[in-house]
């Protein structure tokens, strides 16, 4: 018990040397690291400082020259001046100017508090941060602090969004059906990101890599190009998707291959037929949920359905699609095939 | 003859402490009447976009925000300045019923029977409905009926959700989500139609997500506003800054700082019945 009290006092004194030892590094001038920005990302760079103080210093001055040749960019306006900085049972309070907090840019304000609360929690020993703007408490400043309080640590960076949740936008944004939301890789998100890819402009390839994710996180549901109310099936060749549309909302987006060499005729048409399984007498074979909507040229399901125009002129449509395509389109249906860039 | 100098003399030190002290709680005791060229506004800081600054000594230095640009030019429309602003937390204290360290109240204040009771309410300057923002594609609606065939989604458990079942009432099943951000998420990929929001927030809702989201539709009426709270005995007459709002209001003054603060200015959208 003695040596539990004893241990005590000497583990705090320890730690206030550590404090100390970095605070006043200011003679031998040590190594730190301060925050900085690459994109929206913290990024750490080396510096050696004369202790706390000139760090901040440091972090205040912003990337060099060549740091921001490579990217690196502050959220601190430059000339913001330090006014005061204490060490207080393992709590850093920095006494800011008011340059600190000027401008309106909420995630930009929200990103400084972020950048100085890393560099100073990177110090070994300290604990917390408590920021001050001309000796007063910042209240409202800067969204996501509450810097009545000592802040402990800053606020996460955004996570990368899960499989799963990605899954979950193509379901929303009508590339895929809600059963495609497993959480694990499959044919039916490759499908739908072929589909999105498409739709995109992107690189056909059916992965779902950084650029399709940096995508989808800013895209928005597809627009169908004509406007009409009802039920209707827009055919675009240049995407190579079918939009299933309804009361001029897109229902879903299909990834489809239409006829090679423009075989598929452009014009306005209507659902004439529709048959489970069809048999196609010209290229004997079996074309499953077949709606045709000119003419012999049919929505059908296909073994091969690439990423471009491969077709005698039907529209061949992955067997998973080709039912509900089946079911929307009934007889008397608008099938408007659009040529060209749209 | 002596003794009167030195009566005035004491008359003057005791003058001098009473001015000492009374600085000394500055924002604490009621302020002197009616002087409109020294206002003392209490504030109650918290929402970047209304009121925010730095709090020193319990007076706020650096404000900034929707009300606090309002307050200056309520101020100077009552021919005067503002003196100082103080910070009163938590904002209920500002209406707590004690003597008022303060000649006006600018913080987010909706006159209920309490306020009501603590102090006199001008009228609203800020309107506290609910906006609806469309997905993008979206054009219509105009009236509450054709807003109820959409998806609506609002964040649960909010003044906008109360909105959704008590006002709009969809004939389709209401999307209630977490927070705001999946709001926009559901909105931008198409799986809302409208989301409902505060339409003070309906401007910063939608900034920076304009090639995402569809247009602000209008407003569902849903509440009485926000008001100025105007201690009493201090000489500030609420009926002035009734009419000093109104000019505000007239002159274009009370919009543009809606735009500037909020992103938009609520009032000017169509109410949707």
């Amino acid at each position: 018990m003695r040596r539990v009290r004893l241990a005590i006092p000497a583990a705090v004194g320890l730690l206030a040397l550590v404090l100390a030892a970095s605070a006043a590094a200011g003679a031998d001038g040590r190594r730190g690291q301060v925050w900085f920005l690459r994109g929206d990302g913290p990024v750490a760079v080396g510096r050696t400082a004369p202790g706390v103080p000139g760090l901040v210093r440091a972090l205040l001055l912003g990337p060099t020259r060549a740091e921001r040749a490579k990217g690196l960019r502050s959220t601190i306006p430059p000339g913001t001046a330090l006014r005061d900085v204490t060490i207080a049972r393992r709590v850093v309070t920095v006494d800011l100017a008011a340059r600190f907090a000027a401008g309106r840019n909420e995630a930009s304000l929200t990103a400084r508090v972020g950048q100085l609360v890393r560099t100073l929690r990177a110090v070994p020993g300290v604990v917390g941060v408590r920021v001050r703007i001309e000796g007063g408490i910042p209240v409202g400043l800067f969204p996501g602090y509450d810097l009545r309080r000592t802040v402990r640590a800053p606020l996460p960076a955004r996570a990368a969004p899960t499989l799963r949740e990605l899954q979950q936008l193509l379901v929303d944004l009508g590339f895929m059906a809600p059963s495609g939301v497993t959480g694990r890789p499959g044919d039916e998100t490759s499908v739908a990101v072929l589909a999105f890819e498409k739709w995109s402009g992107l690189p056909r390839d059916g992965v779902l890599d950084a650029e399709v994710e940096t995508a989808l996180e800013h895209a928005t549901r597809p627009e169908p190009v004509r406007r009409a109310a009802g039920k209707r099936v827009e055919l675009l060749l240049d995407r190579q998707v079918a939009l299933a549309i309804e009361n001029d909302r897109v229902e879903r987006v299909f990834h489809i291959s239409s006829g090679a060499s423009g075989r598929t005729p452009t014009g306005s048409f209507r659902v004439y037929r529709k048959e489970r399984l069809s048999w196609s007498v010209p290229f004997s074979t079996w074309m499953p949920w077949a709606s045709y909507f000119v003419g012999g040229i049919a929505f059908h399901a296909y073994g091969y359905v690439p990423a471009y125009p491969a077709s005698h002129g039907c529209v061949r449509m992955m067997a998973r699609d080709a039912p509900l395509m089946y079911a929307f389109a009934t007889t008397g249906t608008p099938v408007d095939v659009i040529g060209g860039r749209v | 003859m002596r003794l009167r100098a030195l009566g005035l003399v004491a008359l003057t030190c005791l003058a001098a402490l009473s001015t000492t002290a009374s600085a000394g709680v500055a924002g604490a005791a009621p302020p002197s009447p009616a002087r409109p060229s020294g206002l003392v506004v209490a504030l109650s800081l918290g929402d970047p976009a209304m009121q925010a600054g730095v709090v020193r000594g319990g007076e706020v230095v650096l404000a900034r925000g929707f009300e606090v640009g309002l307050a200056q030019a309520l101020a100077r429309r009552l021919g005067g300045r503002v003196d100082r602003f103080v910070e009163m937390r938590p904002a209920a204290r500002l209406l707590a019923g004690a003597p008022a360290g303060w000649h006006l109240a600018l913080a987010a204040i909706e006159p209920s029977r309490a306020a009501r009771s603590a102090a006199d309410l001008s009228v609203p300057y800020l309107t506290t409905d609910a906006a609806v923002v469309l997905r993008r594609g979206l054009t219509g609606p105009r009236r509450l009926a054709e807003l109820r065939a959409l998806v609506v989604c609002a964040v649960r458990g909010t003044p906008a959700s109360r909105v959704v079942a008590a006002s709009i009432r969809p004939t389709r099943s209401a999307v209630l989500v977490r927070g705001e951000d999946q709001l926009r998420t559901l909105l931008r990929t198409g799986a809302c139609d409208a989301a409902v929001v505060p339409a003070v927030e309906a401007g910063r809702f939608v900034r920076g997500h304009a090639r995402e989201l569809g247009p602000v539709a209008g407003r569902v009426a849903s509440g009485d506003g926000l008001v100025v709270a105007v201690a009493r005995g201090t000489g500030v007459d609420v009926a002035t800054v009734d009419r000093a709002l109104g000019r505000l209001r007239a002159d274009g003054t009370l919009g543009r700082l809606a735009r500037s603060w909020l992103g938009l200015d609520p009032a000017r959208l169509r109410v949707l019945r």
